[in-house]
C-alpha cells in the first residue's frame, strides 16, 4: 500500500524561456469566455523588450494560490477554493469593493466599468476554465464566468492554445514532471515532447 | 486658585488633542500595524522627487527581480499584508471604535452638560445663517451620513453577505464621494472663521460664517479639512485609477498606500464628527433649530454666542 499522500492541486506554470509574447493565450481566453473589453483575465508581461537575448515574457493570470490573499480579505467571503485547488468566486455575493485587487500580488482580479453609476462592476478573474457556483455548464454559469472546460475534462483554453507550450496547467505534480523533463533535456535536442505528430 | 491665563489653559484643546492623537497613533503604529516604514518613507520621497508611483525604489539586480517589479510592483510585503489585516481586523475592532465614540460623547455630556439660554422675547430673531450657508451645511451633513453608511457597508459586507443592495451601496459610496468634493471645499471655505483675522472686507464677511472659533471648534474644523482632504484625495485617486491588467504593476503600490490613508482618515474623522455632533446638537439647546431656520433669538446669542452678535454689528458698521 502506498502511504504517500497525493494532494492534487491544479496549477499554472509559464516557462519564461519558451513564451514568445504572442498573446495567443490572452486572445483565446477572451474569445472562449466572451470577456468584455477592458477586462483581461490573462496578460503577458515582458521585460527587456527588444534587447536580444535578454527579452523574457511570462503569461500571468490568477495563480490559484493555496493560501489565497483575495479570499482572506474579501469582506463578503465570496471566494471558495475547490478540492482540486482552483480558486473561484461567487459574483452574486461580490460587491466590487476591490479589496481582492489590493491584496493580490499578481493583479488577477479585474473589474469591468459596468457597475451602478458607471463605477467598477463585479470582480472578474481567471477561473481556470472551471466556471463558478452556478449549475455546471448552464447558461447562467457561462454568462457570469465563461466556459467550464474542466468539467468536460478539457485543458483550460489558454494552455491548450499556447503555440510553444510555454503555458502549462494541470496537477502540480504533473506540471513539475514536465518542467523537470524540460530542464534535464535542455541542450540535448528537442526539450519539449512531441505533441502528437 | 487656578491660573486661567496660563499657556496650558489657553491651549488646552490643542495640547489635549495632540496628546490624544499621539497616544492613539503610537499604539496604532507600534502594536497594530505591520508595515515597512522605511520603504513607505523612501516611497514617498521617491514620488516627491518625480520618480513615479510604481514603488520600485531600488533598481532590479536580476532578470527575475525585474520581472517581479514589472508584473507585481516591488516589495509586496511592505503594504499589502497590512491591507489584509486592516480588512479583517476592522470587522472585529469596529465595535470598539463605536464604544470609544459613545464613551467620548458620554464623558463630554457629563463634564459639560447642556447649555440653554433664557429667552424672554422669542420673536426678536437674528439671521445668522444665510440660505447658502444652510444649503452647504446640510448638503455636507447628508453626504457625510451617506458616505458613512455606504462606507461601513463595505466593511460590514461579511455580515450583510454581499448581494445586490450592498453592491449598489458600494457604487453609491464612490459616486457620493466625488459629489462631496465641491461641497467639502465650500464648507471648508465658509467655515474658515479665522480668515476674518487675516482679511477684513465685505466679501469675507458675506461668505464666512459668523462668530469666532473657540479652541475645540477650531480643532474640529482643522480635522474636518485635513481628514476630508485625506479621504477625498485618496478616494478619488483610487477611483480614477481604474484597475487595469496592463498598468497594474505601475499603480498598485501607490493605490495600496492611498487605501491606507483612506482607512486612517475615515477612522479619525469619525472620532471628530462625534465630538462635533455633541457640540452642535447636544451642548447648546436650540442650535439645531437655528441651523434649520437660520435664525436665533437675540437673547440666545447674547448669552451663548456674543461673538456672532459682535460680527453682525461689525458688518453693519462697515
Amino acid at each position: 500500500m502506498n502511504n504517500k499522500p497525493d494532494f492534487a492541486r491544479m496549477k499554472f506554470y509559464c516557462d519564461e524561456n519558451l513564451c514568445i509574447d504572442c498573446n495567443g493565450c490572452v486572445v483565446a481566453c477572451k474569445e472562449a469566455h466572451e470577456v468584455p473589453v477592458g477586462v483581461n483575465r490573462r496578460k503577458v508581461v515582458t521585460i527587456n523588450e527588444g534587447i536580444v537575448g535578454q527579452e523574457i515574457s511570462v503569461s500571468m493570470a490568477c495563480m490559484h494560490c493555496a493560501d489565497a490573499p483575495c479570499q482572506q480579505v474579501c469582506p463578503t467571503d465570496c471566494f471558495y477554493i475547490r478540492a482540486d485547488g482552483i480558486v473561484l468566486h461567487d459574483k452574486d455575493k461580490c460587491i466590487g469593493c476591490g479589496y481582492c485587487l489590493f491584496a493580490c500580488p499578481f493583479g488577477a482580479p479585474q473589474f469591468p466599468k459596468d457597475g451602478a453609476f458607471g463605477t467598477k462592476g463585479k470582480m472578474d478573474k481567471c477561473t481556470m476554465c472551471a466556471g463558478g457556483p452556478e449549475e455546471t455548464n448552464s447558461h447562467e454559469e457561462f454568462e457570469k464566468y465563461g466556459q467550464n472546460r474542466i468539467s468536460e475534462g478539457k485543458v483550460p483554453m489558454c494552455a491548450s492554445m499556447c503555440s510553444t507550450k510555454a503555458l502549462l496547467v494541470g496537477d502540480a505534480d504533473e506540471v513539475t514532471l514536465i518542467k523537470t523533463y524540460r530542464a534535464v533535456s535542455k541542450g540535448k535536442g528537442i526539450a519539449t515532447e512531441a505533441m502528437g505528430w | 486658585m487656578e491660573n486661567t491665563n496660563s499657556f496650558f489653559s489657553r491651549n488646552k484643546a490643542y495640547i489635549l488633542t495632540l496628546v490624544g492623537l499621539g497616544i492613539v497613533g503610537f499604539i496604532f503604529v507600534k502594536y497594530m500595524m505591520i508595515m515597512d516604514w522605511k520603504y513607505i518613507f523612501d516611497f514617498v520621497l521617491s514620488m516627491a522627487s518625480g520618480a513615479g508611483v510604481a514603488g520600485v525604489i531600488t533598481p532590479p539586480a536580476s532578470g527575475y527581480e525585474a520581472m517581479v517589479n514589472t508584473a507585481f510592483g516591488q516589495n509586496y510585503e511592505a503594504i499589502a499584508p497590512e491591507i489584509i489585516r486592516a480588512s479583517n481586523e476592522r470587522q472585529e475592532y469596529i465595535w470598539w471604535v463605536f464604544v470609544g465614540e459613545i464613551a467620548i460623547f458620554c464623558v463630554m455630556y457629563t463634564l459639560y452638560g447642556r447649555k440653554s439660554a433664557t429667552v424672554t422675547n422669542p420673536d426678536d430673531q437674528v439671521q445668522v445663517f444665510s440660505l447658502f450657508h444652510r444649503a452647504i451645511i446640510w448638503l455636507n451633513v447628508i453626504i457625510i451620513i451617506t458616505l458613512a453608511i455606504t462606507g461601513f457597508n463595505i466593511t460590514w459586507a461579511l455580515r450583510s453577505g454581499g448581494g445586490e443592495l450592498p453592491y449598489l451601496l458600494r457604487s453609491m459610496h464612490e459616486m457620493t464621494g466625488i459629489i462631496w468634493l465641491p461641497f467639502w471645499l465650500l464648507l471648508s471655505i465658509i467655515a474658515f472663521k479665522d480668515a476674518k483675522l487675516l482679511f477684513n472686507n465685505s466679501v469675507i464677511n458675506k461668505i464666512i460664517l459668523l462668530g469666532k472659533y473657540k479652541p475645540m471648534k477650531r480643532v474640529i474644523y482643522i480635522a474636518f479639512v485635513a481628514m476630508g482632504a485625506g479621504l477625498l484625495v485618496s478616494g478619488i485617486i483610487i477611483w480614477f485609477l481604474h484597475p487595469d491588467a496592463f498598468t497594474h504593476g505601475q499603480f498598485i503600490q501607490f493605490k495600496r498606500m492611498l487605501l491606507y490613508v483612506h482607512f486612517g482618515s475615515s477612522v479619525l474623522i469619525m472620532f471628530f464628527l462625534m465630538d462635533f455632533l455633541y457640540s452642535v446638537l447636544v451642548s447648546v439647546k436650540g442650535n439645531l433649530k437655528g441651523l434649520i431656520t437660520g435664525k436665533y433669538p437675540r437673547e440666545h446669542l447674547e448669552q451663548l454666542a456674543p461673538d456672532v452678535l459682535v460680527d453682525i454689528e461689525n458688518i453693519k458698521g462697515n
